[in-house]
């Protein structure tokens, strides 16, 4: 029978066979199978090595990152895509606090709109993916490449709030999607300057050096998106794009109403195969690849897997889309290690200060008032005073003739 | 003659005293149009004072006079003011006992060729007489002292006028024909501002004239003076240089003032046709076309030579005014000095075309160049362009003025030689038009 939940793989105590997490079809004591014996030396498992294991699974929180990177009313559709994706990462259970929202332009109080305070996703006006609980992280002139680059890295400045951080920690999934303007290995932000897919890549492989992802789940909506992953070189990393190099990815339908495309193709069909997913779907990654086929893109998706350690079978939408909490209910108690050491915190003693310092003793005042140089008098050196006069006579005898001389003297 | 030059002077005084003690002072020594980064007196009291401190005063992007004006001014900058005015005085007698001389010159060849029979029948009226040309060395020297350019020019303290006395004695020389103070004033000028090597060509030209060398490349005697006088400028510039390295004992005046003359880092608008072009220049390009604006000045000098050889004085005024129109900081100054010519070629007025047009233009140019500085850095309601559009008139004015002149001077010699009263082959009037 299939096992319908996520139980891992415990690792045996006593033989440590099944290292690693990986996905079980049969160990599944939901079922009321009992414990199950370990496959390689037949000795039933316990409970406790089914919960150890239940903390060594993959990720603990997930995160997500959206960016749209273009401005001006006719890109209204990249700020949909963004939207769109915020509001299913939202429903799956991400929360705000787990989601830096980055939209370079605002469309829905943009002059433009003729319905001012929404932003539709599908023509005819269904779908609204404004509205009132959307917290924009990095708004308008904000998203750049150095503060995408910043919250990537974690390199922000102190006085940046939460919101606008990537708190990340080496247990987190994260979800980056970007969407705007590219082309063969960059991408535009607000019409002025560029990432590039080597800047980028040097991004991932800093978190990754920084332990500020577990696993990463980067999807790019642009024209000639699959330039933008090439270079990535950091383990953990399933990278999807809308259209191969050479190829451009096109939007999907105007609005009349509006006047602008309301979505591009690639994201409208993922906005559609998402709808689907609810917090318990057993919908992969491989799902996901096969969200927009040629006939309905235009371009060629494409994906890269190479540097994912999981088969992408195995691996759940919701486990970047959504903010799976791993719930096991069981019926038996469960001891945590005995052995934990108390942790004893020893208070350097404070060192008591002397007497205070006279104002006076920390300002030498009387070394300031006699500190000034006295300006020197720069003087001509005594030899270009010579030199000129001399020239000044010879010339002046040259002219005028040597018989004058004896005027002179 | 004295007489009427000492009130001259004196008037000329007196219009500077008196400014110098008004409030205007201070409006005029800020004025681009009359101090420009090569010659404002703040930059010259900056240099100094880096000077007293201890510091080249060429370290920073302040300072671009020569050595021999700190010498100078380290001694007078207390009398500034006095030091400028009798720059001024000096210039004005110089230019005035020079015209006494070309005078004599103009009249004692006239003569020659009209003994000679050079000149067509029917040209009585085109001859020059002494009576004429009595006040002409006056006039000039009036029009250089009171010419409201060279007075604001003199109030802001602007060292163009140092330069404009060199210049001046170097024309009295050329004109005297000392071959060898003439080398020493050019090399002067010269290592002043840089451009005047231009005037090279109008002083040989003269000076073998005097010597009544003829200009042919096969003489011996014309290869023999022009490397005398160009071995006599060659060596007094290469002496002033190495004295003016033993003043501060570096090379830093060399980038400083030469390749800051060349290169036109500094972008402040002034009434030339720099700064506009190379503010809105890409980097790629501006090496380009910094090459293109400078040959620009020293182009015309040899076309002139050949079609000028044999008036050299008044090649000696075009180009003086062609340097003054395009060299890189262009300020009013250089504009007075060829203007103080003027006088001297009034005979001209008759084949003037469109003397009316453009004494308007420069006239009214000059005072809108305030108006528009204020619209557009005080107002804010002009911008830039309408400052440059205002130079560009000017200059153009002021190139129509030669070009002008230029024309006019070629036709009375063509009529000279050729008779006023041109027919065609048909027998009907001719015109004579600069091709």
């Amino acid at each position: 029978m299939p096992c319908v939940s996520n139980v891992l793989f415990a690792q045996c105590t006593r033989c440590s066979w099944g290292s690693g997490p990986a996905r079980c079809p049969d160990a599944c004591n939901l079922l009321g199978k009992g414990p199950v014996p370990c496959k390689a030396c037949g000795e039933p498992r316990l409970i406790e090595d089914q919960a150890e294991q239940f903390f060594k699974s993959g990720h603990t929180n997930n995160w997500a990152v959206l960016v749209c990177t273009s401005r001006f009313w006719f890109n209204y559709r990249h700020v949909a895509n963004t939207l769109s994706v915020y509001r299913s990462v939202k429903r799956l259970g991400i929360p705000d606090s787990h989601i830096v929202l980055m939209l370079a332009d605002d469309m829905a109080c943009n002059p433009r709109n003729p319905k001012p305070a929404t932003v539709f996703s599908h023509k005819n006006m269904e779908l609204n993916v404004y509205g009132d609980d959307v917290e924009v992280d990095y708004r308008s002139y904000e998203v750049t490449v150095e503060n995408f680059l910043r919250v990537l890295t974690g390199r922000i400045p102190p006085s940046t709030p939460r919101s606008k951080r990537l708190l990340s920690d080496d247990r987190s999934n994260i979800l980056i999607y970007m969407t705007g303007h590219g082309g063969n290995g960059f991408l535009k932000f607000q019409d002025s300057e560029e990432i590039t897919n080597v800047e980028l890549a040097d991004a991932f492989e800093q978190m990754w050096q920084k332990r500020r992802y577990n696993e990463l789940l980067f999807i790019i909506d642009t024209c000639q998106g699959a330039s933008m992953y090439e270079r990535f070189y950091s383990p953990n990393i399933i990278a999807l794009a809308s259209s191969q190099v050479g190829e451009d990815s096109l939007s999907h339908q105007p609005d009349l109403g509006i006047g602008v495309h309301l979505m591009d193709r690639y994201t409208f069909y993922m906005l559609e195969f998402l709808e689907e997913v609810h917090p318990a779907s057993q919908t992969n990654m491989n799902d996901l690849f096969q969200v927009c086929p040629k006939s309905l893109c235009v371009s060629t998706p494409g994906h890269r897997t190479d540097l994912f350690q999981r088969d992408p079978q195995n691996v759940l939408i919701t486990d970047f889309f959504g903010s799976v909490r791993k719930v096991e209910i069981t019926t038996e108690t469960i001891s945590l290690d005995r052995n934990l050491a108390g942790f004893e915190s020893e208070l350097p003693k404070d060192v008591l200060a002397t007497e205070p310092l006279k104002y006076a003793d920390q300002l030498p005042v009387a070394q300031i008032i006699h500190q000034k140089p006295k300006p020197k008098d720069w003087h001509p050196p005594g030899g270009f005073i010579l030199g000129l006069w001399a020239l000044i006579i010879m010339v002046f005898f040259k002219t005028y003739g040597i018989k004058h001389m004896k005027h002179i003297f | 003659m004295a007489a009427p030059l000492v009130l001259v002077v004196l008037a000329a005084v007196t219009v500077r005293a008196a400014l110098y003690r008004s409030s205007f002072a201070a409006f005029i020594a800020e004025r681009v149009e009359v101090a420009s980064p090569l010659n404002a007196w703040k930059r010259v009291v900056e240099g100094l004072a880096l000077l007293d401190l201890g510091v080249s005063p060429y370290s920073g992007a302040i300072f671009h006079e020569t050595p021999l004006i700190i010498y100078l001014f380290h001694f007078l900058i207390e009398y500034a003011e006095l030091v400028f005015m009798i720059t001024d005085v000096l210039t004005a007698v110089a230019l005035y006992l020079a015209i006494q001389d070309y005078n004599k010159v103009v009249f004692k060849k006239q003569k020659l060729l009209i003994e000679l029979d050079k000149y067509a029948p029917d040209v009585a009226e085109l001859i020059r007489t002494p009576m004429e040309m009595h006040y002409i060395p006056l006039k000039v020297a009036l029009v250089y002292l009171l010419n409201p350019y060279t007075v604001m020019s003199c109030v802001a303290k602007s060292t163009c006028a140092i330069s404009n006395t060199v210049i001046a004695f170097f024309i009295l020389a050329t004109i005297r024909g000392s071959a060898f103070l003439s080398a020493v004033f050019l090399a002067l000028a010269t290592y002043q501002s840089l451009y005047p090597i231009t005037l090279f060509a109008p002083a040989l030209l003269y000076l073998l004239q005097r010597q009544f060398i003829p200009i042919k490349p096969k003489s011996k005697s014309f290869w023999l003076f022009t490397m005398q006088y160009a071995a006599l400028y060659l060596c007094s510039l290469v002496v002033i240089i190495c004295l003016s390295f033993f003043l501060l004992n570096s090379w830093d005046f060399i980038p400083s003032v030469y390749g800051f003359i060349l290169s036109v880092p500094d972008l402040t608008p002034n009434i030339g046709l720099f700064w506009y072009f190379f503010a809105e220049m890409f980097e790629h390009f501006s090496l380009f076309f910094v090459c293109v604006f400078q040959i620009n000045v020293f182009f015309y000098t040899i076309p002139l030579a050949v079609k000028l050889k044999e008036h050299p004085v008044f090649f000696m005024f075009v180009q003086l005014a062609i340097i003054s129109i395009f060299k890189s900081y262009p300020t009013v100054g250089d504009v007075a000095l060829y203007m103080a010519f003027l006088p001297v070629w009034s005979h001209l007025y008759r084949f003037l075309r469109n003397i009316f047009i453009l004494s308007c233009m420069l006239i009214a140019c000059s005072l809108l160049f305030p108006v528009l500085w204020h619209l557009w850095i005080f107002a804010g309601s002009a911008n830039s362009n309408f400052y440059y559009a205002i130079t560009l008139t000017f200059n153009i004015g002021q190139i129509l003025l030669i070009s002008d002149y230029f024309y006019a001077f070629l036709r009375r010699e063509y009529y000279l030689t050729h008779g006023l009263h041109l027919t065609r082959q048909d027998g009907t009037e001719a015109m004579l038009v600069l091709k």
